[in-house]
């Protein structure tokens, strides 16, 4: 699971109302070399939610220095972009699970693919 | 070609038969090339790749090895499993260069097997190669874990002199001597009474053992239930999964005294015989402790070189489960619904349409989840062309929008827009895995409840998704849920199967009868009317002459009589709405990747299938006895598949078999597994009037292709 994906989840436990972000808990981290698509990243970051990527990225112990409040003009900022874009999308949690921070509910992450189904009384 | 030309300049007499063998190389490398994305490096290195030397061909890595080590010293000598090839790599490029010298062109000896091996360079080999796993993931032998003397102490631990429990136990169980610790497995439900521990706990003198386990990191917990089986040689019990919500992840097994084979199988079909040593411990976990079966092989031990008279017993340790499984494979899940002992691939008695939402639950369980994570890597190979529409749509979008796809399968459509933030979500973990190994990102989740938040997405897609749904009800929840994730202003696109195959007098592909095929195969690979699927045709009855037109009588279409499910022909047009659609499986084939084009030249798809065919010749033969079946449905296999009907060049007369029944038989005489899908096929007009009945959307577009009813919504508020 790369952290676009975690920036996306919500836990969807019947009854939950802050289920955004999941907690990670990380067994194991991967980190993988992808394509460096300047434009695509800038593109991406108006679509996330950064202080849920930046709190993600800290518990990973993947932060770097990833500012805590995105910084202006980062179109043009190729560094900034490089550090995005190594942690939404080069960073993944092969293994651990997600868990809701209001039930405590936990959905494993297995092979890096998070199974978010619910049983049959949590739906 | 210009270095043959090259070479032939050098070397001023090349024999005919020399110039045979590198014609023979030049071709073996190019083939791998295409199919396997190993390129071959023009100048000597220090690595090889050993075409025909592979575990696919039958070739044991003793065998191998022993001969490759003759050239030189070897580093490392990779056999991914049921590939038609090895790698490996030599200290020196002297060496090298020896065995290209003395190998290429050579035949050598397996067992009854004999190959003629083809050595080309290559650059390096790749640590994926390397660390490809023979047996099921999940799944390790530990050899010699224990040593003799506490073989002995484990099996004088067992007091056999019976309690009135085994009494009964050993009544019921007529093939072997059984004896339970820590908790009283049932035989009735295959679970574990977990309100009942029995006293004794487990015996002492397993302590060490256990404790070894741990130190080993086989095993996280303590196990606290253990089962004591003795087994004369030819007893066994049939292959089962253990029951997901009596036990943990981890299950140890402990070998003692004879060695026995362990087959673990696929719900896809794979064996993978697993030879068990005295004193071994197997440790399964993941999807070889929940998903694939395992029981003794009782048939092929004979022609294996095993002590004929042997008693075998094993110990097998579990922790018992006191929260429901939560596993990755529903589909063999009894926390989710499956059931408890596995069910052959025969159909049980009809199913009928459900009316509460629980049976509607059960019904998708069993003939959709189950059958997609069964059938998921033969099904993926049949669907590599994205529809051009919903291309055209996909392209529409604007960069940087987020796009859900929602019952993604195995990713077609996420990589479409590379612009677009795609993510993709399924039932079925097989087939997430594939989109996972793609390099996409997806998720496991249920259609009818996405972990995404609500007005998080810009588009949506939902391709042949909303036809599994067993109730009107639940196809309503399942586009209620595709626009709530929506923005305002968003928009979703929905394909579904329709009734009406054949629409302004054009019948969909779906119905057009295919050309017959080289092969002659009977089963049908895809019912998915825009996949021109060059490859095998069904009979098609004479249904095809009725063209279906649209009439009064269609509204009772969609009640069966006594409420059965019938089983569709495929290839014919639909006579009732709720029905199951056969899948025929097939051994893992190959489709290459995203063939550019037009994918409909069926001469194309022909010549392809030749090629492939003529490799998997020499890849035919095989080891049953200590090798994996070929044609294990990885989406990565090519000609290894070891299709033998395929080798013919005549349409097999052969129309009952498929090609995976034949390879097969080589084995076991278990015929190619049919599965049952539930569809309800929309009538014209229907998936409208569904969408009609969501709140804060409208229809900007609805339209028939290719034998689907499409509609594109769009949220208000923008």
């Amino acid at each position: 699971m790369k952290l676009l994906t975690h920036n996306m989840l919500t836990s969807h436990v019947k009854g939950v109302s802050k289920g955004y972000p999941l907690l990670i808990k990380a067994t194991q981290v991967k980190v993988n070399e992808v394509d460096f698509n300047p434009k695509f990243v800038s593109r991406m970051i108006p679509k996330l939610e950064w202080g849920a990527l930046v709190q993600a990225a800290e518990g990973l112990g993947h932060r770097q220095d990833l500012p805590g409040e995105l910084v202006s003009d980062y179109e043009q900022n190729e560094d900034f972009l490089k550090k995005v874009h190594r942690i939404l999308l080069e960073v993944e949690v092969m293994e651990g699970c997600l868990q809701c921070p209001e039930s405590g509910r936990e959905f494993p992450i297995s092979k890096g693919i998070p199974n978010m189904l619910l049983n049959e009384d949590e739906v | 070609m210009d270095s043959s030309m090259e070479n032939n300049v050098k070397t001023v007499r090349r024999s005919k038969e020399e110039k045979k063998v590198l014609r023979k190389q030049l071709k073996a490398s190019h083939t791998l090339l295409k199919h396997e994305g190993i390129s071959t490096a023009a100048q000597p290195t220090k690595s090889l790749v050993v075409a025909n030397g592979g575990l696919g061909n039958g070739v044991s890595r003793e065998g191998l090895s022993a001969a490759l080590k003759e050239m030189g010293e070897v580093e490392g000598l990779v056999m991914p499993p049921h590939k038609p090839y090895a790698f490996v790599t030599y200290r020196s490029e002297e060496s090298a260069r020896n065995a290209h010298v003395h190998l290429n062109g050579q035949m050598i000896q397996c067992g009854d097997n004999s190959v003629t091996l083809y050595l080309s360079y290559v650059e390096s080999v790749t640590h994926e190669e390397q660390t490809s796993v023979l047996l099921p993931e999940g799944l390790v032998l530990v050899e010699d874990f224990v040593s003799p003397e506490e073989e002995a102490v484990l099996l004088s631990a067992i007091d056999w002199s019976s309690t009135n429990d085994d009494i009964t136990a050993q009544k019921a169980l007529k093939h072997r001597r059984v004896k339970h610790y820590g908790f009283e497995f049932r035989y009735d439900n295959n679970n574990v009474d977990k309100d009942k521990p029995l006293p004794a706990g487990l015996p002492e003198e397993c302590l060490p053992v256990l404790e070894r386990c741990v130190s080993s990191e086989h095993i996280s917990m303590m196990p606290d239930q253990l089962t004591v089986n003795q087994y004369e040689s030819g007893q066994g019990i049939p292959p089962h999964v253990d029951t997901h919500s009596a036990f943990e992840d981890t299950i140890l097994s402990l070998s003692l005294g004879a060695k026995t084979v362990m087959d673990f199988r696929h719900p896809d079909g794979r064996v993978v015989a697993v030879v068990l040593p005295g004193r071994s411990l197997l440790v399964m976990k993941g999807e070889s402790r929940y998903l694939w079966t395992h029981g003794p092989d009782l048939g092929t031990q004979s022609s294996l070189t095993l002590s004929r008279r042997g008693t075998r017993t094993s110990f097998t340790f579990r922790k018992i489960r006191h929260e429901p499984c939560r596993c990755a494979f529903p589909s063999a899940c009894d926390s989710r619904g499956a059931p408890s002992t596995p069910s052959p691939a025969l159909p049980p008695s009809p199913p009928t349409l459900p009316c509460c939402r629980a049976d509607a639950a059960r019904l998708e369980e069993e003939y959709v989840h189950r059958v997609y994570d069964a059938i998921a890597s033969h099904f993926s190979s049949t669907r590599h062309s994205p529809w051009p529409r919903v291309c055209h749509f996909l392209a529409s979008l604007p960069p940087g929008s987020v796009l859900a796809d929602v019952g993604c399968g195995n990713g077609k459509y996420l990589g479409v827009n590379p612009d677009v933030i795609a993510v993709g979500c399924d039932r079925s973990g097989a087939l997430i895995q594939i989109c996972a190994e793609r390099g996409f990102h997806a998720f496991v989740s249920d259609a009818l409840s996405v972990p995404l938040r609500t007005a998080s997405c810009d588009a949506c897609i939902s391709i042949a998704v909303i036809h599994h749904f067993s109730t009107q009800e639940r196809r309503l929840a399942a586009v209620r849920e595709l626009v709530r994730l929506l923005k305002p202003g968003g928009r979703a696109l929905i394909y579904v199967w329709a009734f009406e195959q054949e629409y302004n007098k054009q019948k969909s592909k779906y119905l057009k009868e295919s050309n017959k095929e080289h092969q002659g195969n009977h089963s049908p690979t895809s019912e998915d009317s825009q996949e021109p699927h060059g490859k095998s045709s069904i009979h098609i009855s004479s249904h095809l002459e009725d063209s279906c037109r649209p009439d009064d009588s269609m509204t009772d279409v969609s009640r069966v009589t006594d409420g059965k499910l019938s089983v569709h022909t495929n290839r014919t047009a639909f006579n009732t709405q709720d029905l199951l659609v056969p899948w025929h499986l097939k051994e893992g084939k190959k489709r290459d990747d995203e063939e550019s084009g037009d994918s409909s030249k069926k001469g194309k798809s022909k010549e392809k299938n030749k090629k492939t065919s003529h490799n998997s010749c020499s890849a035919s033969s095989l080891n049953p006895k200590t090798d994996p079946s070929p044609g294990s449905g990885s989406r990565l296999d090519t000609s290894d598949a070891a299709h033998i009907p395929d080798c013919k060049p005549s349409p097999s007369g052969n129309t009952t078999q498929t090609s995976s029944s034949t390879v097969k038989s080589e084995l076991e005489s278990s015929p190619a597994p049919v599965f049952h899908r539930y569809y309800h096929v929309f009538q014209q007009g229907e998936l409208e009037q569904l969408c009609a009945q969501v709140n804060g959307v409208k229809v900007q577009s609805s339209y028939h292709d290719q034998g689907n009813w499409c509609v594109i919504l769009q949220k208000d508020g923008l």
